[in-house]
């Protein structure tokens, strides 16, 4: 199992999510990808979609100006 | 379930109603969605081949903020959707007509699948979710 972290902070929605997307497609099922996001709109918008399109939504950490999101790949 | 369809079509050059087009279009794609767009009117001209970013855009108030908070480039977004899930980007026949324009000569590379009627297009648009910007 791999983690990797992509940092998004400054860019804008959806910019983080597809960045997430991008790192999911070439990831193995297991895998974790953190995602920091300075958007509050992706911070909530990212657990929505991860839970809609059936991966799994770890936990979200304020950090205090920007978040962490991880993800697992489920499929 | 499958989610609906969603079509969308984009006649304004205005640059924050093309880049919510653009944000609803790649997000719908990558959400197993599929998705397909309609160019049509001053929105064509957006997309034409070699422009540079501050010149694609026609009226509108948020370019300048867009610009100055990094907002992700509006074509850039289409282009993920395509890269990343279904999403199908047509031009209108008759606007290419008008101009006398084609596909492979006057419009940015790789985003559009063809040049379509609006006949066809809201015939397709029967079965699915219909937006216009």
């Amino acid at each position: 199992m791999a983690t990797t972290t992509i940092d998004g902070r400054g860019s804008f929605c959806p910019g983080p999510l597809m960045e997430l997307i991008a790192a999911l497609k070439l990831a193995a099922v297991g895998d974790e990808i953190e995602v920091l996001s300075s958007d509050k709109g992706s911070a909530n918008d990212i657990p929505a979609w991860i839970n809609k399109v059936g991966h799994t939504h770890v936990g979200t950490t304020d950090k205090g100006g920007y978040w962490s999101i991880l993800v697992k790949k489920a499929k | 379930m499958a989610s609906q369809p969603l079509y969308i079509i984009l006649s304004s050059g205005e640059h924050e109603k093309v880049h919510l087009a653009a944000m609803i279009a790649s997000v719908a794609a990558v959400s197993d969605r599929k998705v397909e767009v309609f160019v049509t009117m001053n929105a064509v001209n957006v997309f034409e081949r070699g422009l540079a970013p501050e010149e694609r855009y026609h009226g509108g108030n948020y370019h300048d903020l867009f610009v100055a908070n990094k907002v992700p480039d509006t074509l850039e977004l289409f282009q993920m959707g395509k890269d990343l899930g279904e999403l199908k980007m047509w031009v209108c026949s008759m606007v290419l007509d008008l101009k006398h324009w084609e596909v492979e000569k006057n419009l940015t590379e790789g985003l559009f699948d063809g040049a379509a009627g609006l006949t066809v297009f809201l015939s397709d648009a029967e079965n699915g979710q219909l937006l216009s910007f």
